[in-house]
């Protein structure tokens, strides 16, 4: 097959794939680094854990954006395999806090959840992991001091949300309508691409007439801004 | 309700085996084992090895990476480990992966790992669904030897005082519904399956559930409706391998070939490294004269399947058959002896490799060797004429005839007819080659001669039945098997006779392995055949040989 035939999406799902895989490697190892004896904050070391953890949060967030990358384009193209099974919130809950829990100490704010353990949803767990993820990780970036995830049931479906005591979201966020159908924003720098996921996360969830969705305020319990994941 | 942290696991006492091929991925994973006291970890970085130390030792946990690099992935390792039955009952195999694959939804109780991991792997992530997944397979583990003994009756009532003890609409409730339903199904039971797949819809738009019920309206003959939900799943989304394959199946039993081909096709496109599709779509794309993409699926299936249990004399055969229809004798005659390299411990498929030779000699003119040939395999084809199946006998036929060797193509057609005198399409394909030949009177009295003679076993062994001769009725029935062991109905009326034999004077362990075969055997040949699941439940209520308490 000639070279100028081969479909570029081949080498991105492909290269995407590579990059996880190391990626992965490096978040495990700075993990590691970041679990060596003495691990409670020693004065001597504070400087280098905090950078090893600010390390590890900038791998996340790369790895986050290439699965958000590739399973949008993979809903895109029409492959991928959504698949909702019956699981309990709280496991999901405790593998998100395990993600971002490094971060959150190196920055000294305080990481709360509040999940009932008989909480179950039907969800498609990768999805739904990755998009609590993506707000812990933004929650942490404008905390002073607190974060808190919690989930709880909301009619025959629950809610899923992300606190913060930060500033709270700018008004440009909030007045749009459904913020994540803005897109792309040049102006702001940011690229949308998360809230963009979670929209679209959200609505593939659906149970009869009733379709998921995700909202934005601020105030909520801490007085930051606070994400919503809805899920009938 | 502030969230609790799950204390460390001790994983002192269980081994495992880490399957990877990635040196630094190993010892990572090793390394996060190791922290909860794990002192067992065997490591394998390819497929081959990975099969050879399971064929030695036992694990308690697989760690496999989806992905593998070339060769045999994750998912090829687990199934020929299931099918060799290469693993304990409570073993627990977690699949790795860097995302969420199209492999990993639906598929069947034998294809799937009991959870996936996607990468990264942290210690959390990996000590919460193991902790999970050991805990789930030790309760589960009495429930997959009824099943490995095919025991599907009481698989399913373990699982019902299983499910006694759990909060309904839990996860873990529904992973025994799910179960239940699968066994359901297995043991030919449609109706709870059928209850549970529907109340599972009522839920949620759940493809597993939909393909599910697609399978039973399948089984029993409503093609329609099958396709109708299994278009619901495919539609919009090529994910769903599963359904695609069985809307393949459905759109060629309701003859819409074209559209089973381009269905395999976009399976295909999504996962290429299946041999069944590949052979499926051989098939749809020989039957539709697409001869150049049926040989490349043919090509591939073989390819994909080599050093596979999933190896199969078909693919060759359509394969061999298709270069000398496009009047290429040499790869057709390459292709013969790659099938007798690749299955020489199948006597059966080494005897085709030599004997379909014949044809394309024929066609290269080489009258001498294909006459030789013929001579020289007439004595064997003939003894395993029940051995071979129907298409190769049909296109092996035909030359025989052209050489005058009527005696052995004879036998070849007097044993299909056998083996399924109940299936008129075969009894039509026979009686046109001897009219072709110039011999349709002649054909027509030996044909009917042999499904008679099948149809008479058949009534005899009823009335000795009748009479209470049990003993003489199994040693004809017996007898008869050996010489007809693809005839479904001989199969279920022998089982029926031993059943009965046992249910007189007691149970034998012989009798019921035999029983049993022959049942499991009849339902491969013709699935959905009630009389199967009705001797299975009177089989089961026998007992066995391993009985455990609940």
């Amino acid at each position: 097959m000639p070279a100028d035939k081969l479909d570029i999406s081949t080498f991105l799902v492909s290269s995407i794939h590579d990059m996880k895989n190391s990626l992965g490697m490096m978040a495990a190892y700075l993990e590691d680094a970041l679990a060596e004896p003495g691990s409670a904050p020693d004065p001597v070391d504070t400087q280098a854990r905090r950078k090893t953890a600010q390390a590890l949060y900038e791998v996340q967030r790369v790895n986050n954006h290439l699965v958000q990358l590739l399973a949008l384009y993979k809903i895109d193209q029409a492959f991928y395999p959504f698949d909702p099974q019956g699981r309990p919130l709280a496991d999901l809950a405790r593998e998100a806090l395990a993600r971002a829990q490094p971060l959150a100490d190196s920055k000294g704010i305080a990481l709360d959840c509040e999940c009932p353990e008989d909480l179950y949803g039907w969800i498609d767990y990768e999805l739904v992991f990755g998009v609590v993820v993506q707000a812990l990780h933004n929650a942490l970036h404008y905390a002073k001091g607190r974060v808190l995830l919690s989930a709880a049931a909301q009619g025959s479906g629950m809610l899923i949300r992300v606190e913060d005591d930060g500033p709270g979201f700018p008004d440009f966020l909030l007045e749009q309508g459904n913020a994540a159908q803005r897109g792309i924003s040049f102006e702001t720098g940011c690229t949308g691409l998360g809230l963009y996921f979670a929209d679209v996360v959200a609505r593939l969830h659906k149970a009869g007439e009733n379709t998921g969705c995700i909202r934005l305020e601020n105030g909520g319990q801490l007085g930051g801004g606070c994400f919503s994941l809805e899920l009938p | 309700m502030k969230i609790r942290n799950l204390p460390p696991p001790d994983f002192s006492r269980t081994s495992f085996l880490i399957v990877e091929d990635f040196e630094g991925m190993r010892a990572i994973l090793r390394d996060i084992l190791a922290r909860a006291g794990a002192r067992h970890i065997a490591q394998a970085n390819n497929a081959d090895s990975a099969i050879s130390m399971l064929e030695r030792t036992r694990y308690d946990v697989i760690l496999c990476d989806l992905h593998l690099g070339h060769g045999k992935n994750g998912q090829d390792i687990l199934e020929e480990a299931r099918h060799r039955g290469l693993l304990a009952p409570h073993a627990v195999w977690l699949m790795v992966s860097a995302e969420k694959a199209a492999e990993m939804v639906t598929g069947t109780i034998e294809s799937r790992p009991d959870d996936y991991l996607i990468k990264p792997i942290t210690e959390t992530l990996l000590f919460m669904r193991l902790s999970q997944q050991i805990a789930k397979k030790h309760v589960l583990a009495p429930i997959e030897i009824a099943m490995r003994e095919h025991e599907y009756l009481k698989a399913l009532r373990l699982t019902d005082s299983q499910m006694e003890g759990i909060q309904p609409n839990t996860p873990h409730a529904w992973d025994l519904k799910r179960l239940k339903a699968e066994l359901a199904m297995a043991s030919g039971e449609h109706g709870p399956a059928r209850a549970i797949y529907e109340e599972a819809l009522s839920l949620r738009d759940l493809p597993w559930a939909r393909l599910g019920l697609a399978k039973i309206h399948y089984n029993e003959g409503r093609l329609d409706d099958a396709r109708r939900e299994l278009k619901e799943i495919t539609d919009g989304n090529r994910a769903y391998l599963e359904a695609h394959d069985w809307l393949a199946r459905t759109l060629d039993k309701l003859g819409d070939h074209e559209g089973a081909q381009s269905v395999l096709q976009r399976a295909l496109t999504t996962s290429p490294r299946a041999p069944l599709r590949q052979l499926h779509l051989g098939e749809v794309a020989h039957r539709r004269g697409e001869l150049g993409a049926a040989a490349l699926a043919f090509q591939s299936s073989i390819e994909l399947a080599r050093n596979t249990p999933l190896k199969t004399t078909q693919a060759y055969l359509a394969l061999s058959q298709i270069h000398l229809a496009q009047d290429n004798p040499d790869a057709a005659l390459k292709t013969l002896s790659a099938l007798s390299i690749d299955m020489y411990n199948n006597p059966a498929a080494r005897l085709l490799a030599q004997a379909m030779q014949i044809p394309v000699r024929l066609k290269t003119g080489e009258h001498g060797i294909a006459k030789d040939l013929a001579q020289q395999l007439a004595e064997e084809l003939k003894a395993k004429a029940q051995h071979l199946p129907p298409d190769a006998v049909f296109n092996l036929v035909v030359p025989l005839l052209a050489l005058g060797d009527k005696a052995t193509a004879d036998a070849l057609l007097a044993s299909v007819i056998g083996n399924h005198h109940d299936h008129p399409e075969y009894l039509e394909r026979a009686q046109a080659v001897y009219t072709q030949a110039g011999l349709e009177d002649e054909g027509r009295e030996l044909l009917n001669r042999a499904a008679r003679a099948a149809t008479d076993i058949m009534n005899r062994g009823v009335k000795l039945s009748r009479e209470g001769k049990l003993d003489e009725a199994i040693q004809l029935t017996r007898e008869a098997r050996a010489q007809m062991p693809s005839n479904a109905r001989l199969l279920l009326n022998h089982a029926f006779l031993l059943i009965a034999w046992m249910e007189r004077h007691g149970r034998e362990t012989a009798l019921n392995k035999e029983a049993r075969g022959c049942i499991e055997l009849a339902r491969k040949l013709k699935p959905g055949e009630k009389r199967a699941s009705e001797l299975l439940t009177r089989l089961e209520l026998l007992g066995s040989d391993f009985e455990f308490s609940v």
